[in-house]
């Protein structure tokens, strides 16, 4: 029951339905993976860890596209980068394609230092531009507070 | 560990039970304006042609959200600034209206006045989102932009292959009276107007994306009689087929675009016979666009846009024509178009251009050389 709550406050937060949230730590950090919640800031973390070893951190979050919010999920490993991300709920009749693995992976192995920005180090998707621009600003703010928060140990 | 779960568990208890209607960002009911527009300054080669500024299109963008499945978008659209009774031009008009119910991300069911899923622009029109002042030539006089219908169908992903997407309507047909010589199904459209059903129409579209890449296949198919009886019977009777293909790729500063279609009115024959018109049984064309953001080396660090492009079309309303049609060239046309779209926002544009336009008939014939400005923008 209790370790239902995270999932609820997420859920509540974001809008991200807790299935949606368990399947998308499960498919970056493998089958094993569990997760236990950090309260930083006024968002909820998800410490990844698979038994008693530390995985990484997620963080889920919405951003605004043309009219609805974008519902996505960031994930670092223990060493601040980014593990993959996830379109948890997407919600626009157009630019769905952010969703899609063949334009997420640009994101993979980023850290805070690199300076995400759409059509230098991620590429855009023609006729989605609004989302690429929402999303990739969102990934990049997530990524910097979850490195933050992992630094100063308000995460660990 | 457990200590501050029990925290965040106590609180949490708090926030659900202080919260008895949940705040989801799913759930919320919510209502969106937005808008775009164009305004254009347009000055044509030769004597007595002043040049002319126009405020081309104001439009509201109204769309809300009933909840997680159930939306509603439109787009009200004032062209040319006004409308008075009595005199010649302007136009008020709905550009889309329709209500979406969402199933999952492969289906969606759509029903309203719609987009007609064709090229690149009639879906994708606002302002900041094409180079030129004025839209291609093409999306005016081959795909007839904006060009809306009023029917049902379905939307969604493709799930035989990430990045496949459609869009299927049945929506209500073209009317052949409206058809003409240089501007081939433009004004059969019905816009949604007291339009027949008659001849309901299929029309579709599948997608295929990549980062930087975007290519589409579309169609149309359906009779066009109205009802005239003169001209036939059935609902397939007098069809319009279409077909269309369309590209665009970006990578860094460089941006390409381009469009092919190819339209058949088997039975242009009738139509003349009947309307006294000389439409083509043919009409087809294309235009190809390179774009590339000069600032990147003029300015590196800067995150504005200053695309030089240039766009070259070539379409003809009657490639062919029908037995007892004469085949007018001027109706072969060839539309060179260079200029540069200044953009210091992603939704602002100040644009610039120049077209030099020549048609198959020879001897000056629709040789018309256009400068344009215009300013665009979209919220």
């Amino acid at each position: 029951m209790t370790l239902l709550f995270p999932f609820l406050l997420i859920w509540q937060a974001v809008g991200a339905p807790p299935a949606k949230v368990t399947a998308s730590v499960r498919r970056i950090f493998g089958a094993e993976a569990t997760t236990s919640p950090l309260a930083a800031g006024t968002d909820t973390v998800l410490r990844v860890a698979r038994a008693d070893t530390l995985l990484g951190f997620a963080l889920v979050r919405a951003v605004k596209g043309k009219d609805q919010p974008i519902t996505f999920l960031v994930a670092i490993d223990t060493a601040d980068r980014l593990k993959d991300i996830d379109i948890l709920v997407y919600r626009e009749p157009y630019g769905g394609e952010v969703a899609y693995e063949a334009w997420r992976r640009q994101f993979r192995g980023k850290s805070a230092q690199d300076t995400l920005e759409v059509g230098r180090q991620i590429r855009s998707i023609s006729g989605a531009t609004i989302s690429v621009n929402a999303v990739t600003l969102g990934v990049r703010r997530a990524l910097q507070d979850l490195t933050t928060w992992h630094k100063n140990g308000a995460i660990k | 560990m457990s200590s501050a779960l029990r925290s965040l568990t106590v609180s949490a208890v708090v926030c659900l039970l202080s919260t008895i209607s949940p705040r989801h960002v799913t759930a919320q009911e919510s209502t969106t304006l937005g808008g775009y527009g164009e305004i254009h300054y347009t000055n044509r080669s030769g004597r007595n042609t002043p040049a002319e500024v126009n405020l081309r299109r104001f439009v509201v963008y109204l769309a809300h959200t009933f909840d997680e499945r159930l939306t509603f978008r439109s787009e009200l659209e004032v062209e040319d600034a006004k409308v008075e009774g009595g005199s010649a031009g302007g136009e008020v008009a709905l550009e889309q209206a329709f209500l979406d119910y969402r199933f999952s991300n492969t289906l969606t069911l759509r029903t309203g006045l719609v987009l007609i899923p064709v090229g690149i622009i009639n879906e994708t029109h606002e302002p900041p989102s094409f180079n030129g002042v004025d839209r291609p030539a093409f999306d005016n006089d081959v795909i007839p932009t904006t060009w809306r219908e009023i029917g049902v169908g379905i939307v969604g992903a493709l799930p035989i292959a990430e990045g496949l997407s459609y869009r299927l309507y049945v929506v209500n047909g073209l009317v052949a009276s409206g058809f003409s010589d240089a501007e081939g199904i433009r004004e059969g459209r019905q816009e949604g107007r007291n339009a027949s059903f008659a001849n309901p129409s299929l029309t579709g579209r599948v997608e295929w994306v990549r980062p930087g890449l975007r290519v589409g296949g579309s169609f149309w198919y359906g009779g066009t009689t109205a009802g005239d009886t003169l001209l036939g019977t059935g609902t397939f009777k007098v069809p319009v087929s279409l077909i269309s293909a369309d590209a665009r790729y970006d990578r860094g500063a460089l941006s390409l675009r381009g469009v092919v279609a190819t339209i058949g009115v088997s039975d242009a024959d009738s139509i003349n016979a009947l309307y006294g018109t000389a439409v083509g049984n043919r009409i087809t064309g294309g235009y190809v666009e390179g774009a590339y953001n000069v600032l990147t080396f003029l300015a590196p660090r800067s995150k504005q846009r200053l695309n030089a492009f240039v766009r070259h079309e070539r379409y003809d309303t009657q490639a062919d024509v029908p037995a007892g049609t004469t085949r007018d060239r001027q109706f072969a046309r060839r539309v060179t178009t260079v200029g540069l779209t200044y953009k210091p926002l992603f939704n602002v544009a100040f644009k610039g251009d120049y077209e030099v336009r020549r048609t198959a008939a020879g001897g000056g014939v629709g040789a018309v050389e256009t400068l344009r400005f215009g300013i665009g923008y979209q919220f």
